[in-house]
């Protein structure tokens, strides 16, 4: 199940990119394999054990002898997080090929190509048991992120690829020599087996956490995002802010922590200490952007420090309330970011000072728009609010003064939030906002609503994701 | 010792009698036939010659070792491992030869030169002592002085030829002052025995201290190592592109396959200081490469410095000095011929079509017209840079693993940081080639021969190839490492 999980994305890029069908079908197809994707993780969801542990386990040898005696492994299987995660890769890609097909990507083959490669890292990556795999899927996980960043992005795509390429990859080779310097102290490059025998290094530790900390990004490792975000393409940034950021969470949550793990209970104070001034930083210049996605990146930036407060809180309500987060904060990211995309092919603009009176007269836009607005600020009832309050209640157990100022966090992200919303819905048609501007359209409703109900779905059942986890 | 007989053994230079004997065939039988004649014999022939002495290495390949004339050679895996490597780069460079126009009035020779040279490779990749060391270094480096100036009306080919034959003489002059002081040391030229002289008294002799860091500086010179590789990015342009590409693949490999061979038969117990000097070469390999490579827009100049840079990463698996150690060497080694010789397959290819140096721009939207190829481009360029799933990167994760084995994890870390550096040079031919603003290029006519897409699809399947499924040449580089370190 895993492996198909892996390859079936793979495969799908190998078709996509060889044969020589026409714009229409090559989109169909691309479509297809996203949606058989979705198709597979949800059986994978409904087979799973919620007290199982690590299931669909495949463990194969890949490189036998690579050196003392440390084998490398094909070793992939899935525990709740990984689940979840993967599903949320399936249906952001998902998402994100539907918007891509909307917007007619020049070249489509390579395009439709690449983002199936995209989620086949991805994939691995967040089922990967064996370091090197592991590392394997996390870089791989670039090459076509910077292609679609580089190629197909906006004006100053090029010097904003470069800066995010240079950003990612310091912390990923540093992560690399310390995957190497584990491999040969400890013989195997399995993570269970590492696990077992927590290691206490405080370079390492710090090794694995900054190539983690870059991508998801914490405060201050963040200079890559304002641009990146701004200057992909908008399916691109949906899943930049969905999906890959929440791979450097899972990172955190999955090797620098268990690897390490009193090390980086002693070092708690550094991470809590910079997550938290992220998350009011990003909150606070969120509120100051003037376009539709600066205020996203910035709120992601802020909601992605909250996640790493919950993560670093060292106690049951801040994981689980971390990893909901993840889910969450994944689908109403992608949902923003692909409403803007859609905004901005039909204005050419995202400033929010020539925007405004999309609710005039257009009901399914504003109620798109408002739900994601409200969830992306935690409205009380709704699943990021249930996420939000875990992760608080955990940072309270870990000082009270902490989950006091990340409280902060969440009144920040209402003013902002409803700023922008305001900006867009509300008052008279902007400038740019051409005469008599259509509702959403029935292509792109599609693309909008599943992404709605999963939001609601989520929010009916949080413990459908909480429990698993 | 003049009385002993000199037992000799054919089998173990069988490879070097068959290049130096196809070598003068070509050179006399091209006399008597008309020139286009002569090249197209004279390429078959050194394929063919080539390929034989692969095969004969290959049959040689065994992880027992033995000496040959009076140990003044070490026939085992590990020389036969260099050997393949050599053999097989000198294949591929006269296929991508094939098509160049500017060679073809002297094909012949070229031919020979080449054929020449790989012999001097091969029998240095086998040499256990400073005289058969130095003869066979001469014996190669000679053969590419002439190579590199072969394009006579060419000023650029003219320039990069002397500057390669002063700094090279230089280089060579170094490595024999240097086998002499450790000759006056030791009282021996063979490393083996060298080994025994070194074995009791003290390790530390300035006589001898002296000598290795001659001789490191010799060999330095050859893997174009910093601070001894300003002849690098000139001798590289100017060569005739297969020359080039020939030169960045087997002269590395065959320097370092010496250099670790020396350094872990002949001076084990000086590895303390030794491997600090070896430290101090690859911090300045990566320093100089990286920030010479930043600043360059003709592609062989910048894959010049990019081969300066990779003598860091690949002299740090020397460094370790450890049956690991080795075994990165030669994997990384096979990884490394393949993507130089495949990317300057590439470059000789878009020069043939605009007819002069090609700069990165000169790639601008050539990705739109021969997409297959530039996608070849771009698993070389992701190679060079270390990405997953090429072998760039698992060579990268070898080599780090051997220095973090053997204590030198700052090692490890500063190859980190230089392939972060190097990344940003390396993408700029990626990003050139599917530049979505540039005019795609004209077809080229007459179309490129099909033979340097062979080589490239080849290469570029080396490279993924064994970055996917790695443990065919994992196994190989094993028995090579421990015929070396027993």
């Amino acid at each position: 199940m895993t492996s198909a999980l892996i390859f079936l994305p793979l495969a799908g890029a190998l078709a996509v990119a060889i044969l020589p069908l026409p714009r229409r079908l090559t989109e169909g197809l691309a479509l297809l394999v996203t949606l058989a994707e979705c198709a597979l993780g949800a059986a994978a969801l409904i087979g799973f054990d919620a007290h199982g542990g690590a299931q669909y386990v495949e463990n194969h040898g890949w490189i036998s002898d690579f050196g003392l005696n440390a084998a490398v492994r094909y070793h992939v299987s899935m525990d709740g997080l990984s689940l979840f995660m993967v599903l949320l890769t399936a249906v952001g890609i998902a998402a994100a090929a539907g918007a891509a097909v909307r917007l007619g990507r020049e070249r489509p083959r390579a395009y439709f190509a690449l983002l199936l490669v995209l989620e086949f890292a991805l994939v691995l990556l967040f089922t990967a048991q064996d370091m090197v795999l592991f590392y394997v899927g996390w870089e791989a996980m670039m090459i076509p992120l910077y292609v679609l960043m580089g190629i197909w992005g906006g004006a100053g795509r090029r010097a904003a690829t470069m800066q995010f390429i240079v950003y990612t990859l310091v912390g990923s080779l540093l992560m690399l020599v310390a995957i190497a310097t584990l491999g040969v102290t400890a013989h195997t490059f399995d993570l269970p087996a590492l696990v077992a025998r927590p290691h206490e290094s405080t370079w390492l530790f710090l090794a694995f956490a900054a190539a983690f900390c870059i991508k998801a990004p914490l405060f201050p490792l963040h200079g890559w995002l304002p641009s990146a975000y701004r200057e992909s393409s908008p399916e691109v940034t949906a899943l930049l802010s969905g999906v890959i950021s929440k791979a450097g969470a899972y990172g955190l949550l999955r090797f620098a922590v268990p690897l390490f793990p009193s090390t980086a209970h002693d070092w708690r104070w550094l991470l809590l200490g910079l997550a938290l001034a992220g998350l009011l930083y990003g909150s606070l210049i969120a509120f100051r952007q003037p376009d539709a996605r600066g205020v996203m990146a910035y709120s992601s930036l802020g909601q992605m420090n909250l996640i790493v407060i919950g993560i670093f809180a060292f106690n049951v309500n801040g994981s689980t309330g971390a990893i909901f987060q993840m889910v969450n904060h994944g689908v109403v990211s992608v949902a923003a970011f692909l409403l803007i995309g859609i905004v901005e092919a039909r204005t050419g603009t995202d400033l929010l000072a020539s925007l405004g009176g999309l609710a005039n007269g257009r009901p399914m836009f504003s109620t798109v728009f408002l739900i994601a607005a409200l969830w992306a600020l935690a409205v009380p009832g709704s699943s990021v609010f249930v996420s939000e309050l875990y992760i608080l209640i955990g940072a309270f157990q870990q000082a009270a003064l902490l989950g006091a100022a990340a409280a902060l966090g969440m009144v920040l992200a209402a003013m902002y939030m409803l700023r922008w919303y305001s900006a867009l819905a509300h008052e008279d048609d902007g400038e740019r906002v051409p005469h008599g501007m259509t509702d959403l359209r029935p292509g792109e409703l599609a693309i909008a609503v599943p992404l709605i109900l999963l939001l609601l779905a989520l929010t009916a059942y949080p413990f459908g994701v909480m429990d698993r986890v | 010792m003049s009385d002993i007989p000199i037992p000799i053994s054919f089998s173990a230079i069988a490879p070097e009698i068959v290049l130096l004997a196809t070598a003068s065939v070509i050179l006399v039988v091209g006399v008597f036939l008309p020139g286009e004649l002569a090249r197209r014999l004279s390429a078959a022939a050194s394929v063919i010659a080539l390929g034989a002495a692969a095969a004969v290495s290959a049959t040689q390949f065994e992880d027992t070792a033995r000496y040959a004339f009076d140990h003044t050679l070490r026939i085992d895996a590990f020389g036969q491992g260099g050997r393949m490597l050599i053999f097989v780069s000198g294949l591929l460079a006269v296929c991508v030869a094939f098509g160049m126009r500017d060679l073809r009035e002297r094909g012949v020779e070229y031919h020979a030169l080449l054929l020449a040279a790989c012999a001097g490779m091969s029998l240095l990749a086998v040499a256990n002592s400073f005289v058969t060391t130095f003869v066979a270094l001469e014996l190669f480096s000679i053969c590419l002085y002439v190579l590199v100036a072969i394009e006579t009306d060419d000023l650029l080919s003219l320039e990069g030829g002397l500057k390669y034959l002063i700094v090279g003489s230089v280089g060579a002059a170094f490595l024999l002052y240097g086998a002499a002081l450790a000759y006056g040391a030791t009282g021996a030229l063979e490393f083996d025995r060298m080994r025994a002289a070194l074995s009791h008294g003290d390790p530390h002799g300035v006589l001898l201290m002296a000598g290795i860091a001659f001789v490191l500086v010799g060999l330095g010179f050859k893997a174009n190592a910093a601070p001894f590789h300003m002849w690098t990015p000139d001798a590289y342009e100017g060569a005739p592109t297969p020359v080039t590409a020939f030169m960045s693949a087997a002269t590395k490999a065959v320097a370092l396959v010496i250099a670790l061979r020396v350094l872990v038969t002949a001076f084990p117990r000086q590895s303390d200081v030794w491997e600090i000097g070896l430290a101090g070469i690859i911090f300045a390999c990566f320093i100089a490469g990286n920030l010479g490579a930043l600043r360059q827009s003709n592609v062989k100049r910048l894959l010049a410095y990019s081969t300066v840079a990779h003598s860091g990463f690949l002299l740090t698996a020397v460094a370790a000095h450890s049956a690991l150690g080795g075994r990165a060497l030669l994997y990384y080694l096979t990884i490394y011929a393949a993507m130089n010789v495949g990317a300057f397959a590439i470059v000789a290819m878009r020069e043939r079509e605009i007819g002069r140096p090609a700069e990165i721009r000169d790639f601008a939207g050539w990705g739109y017209r021969r997409p297959f190829v530039s996608i070849a481009m771009v698993v070389f360029m992701l190679s060079l840079a270390g990405f997953p799933p090429t072998g760039g990167f698992l060579g990268k994760l070898y080599i780090w693993s051997a220095a973090v084995a053997n204590g030198q994890t700052y090692l490890a870390i500063a190859g980190a940081i230089a392939t972060v550096v190097g990344l940003v040079y390396y993408l700029r031919v990626p990003f050139a080639l599917f530049d979505r603003d540039a005019a795609v290029p004209a077809a080229a006519r007459p179309a490129n021969f099909p033979l340097d897409a062979g080589v490239t699809v080849v290469t570029a399947v080396v490279v993924l190839g064994f970055g996917i499924i790695p443990s065919p040449l994992i196994d190989l580089a094993r028995t090579a490492s421990s015929s070396l370190f027993g």
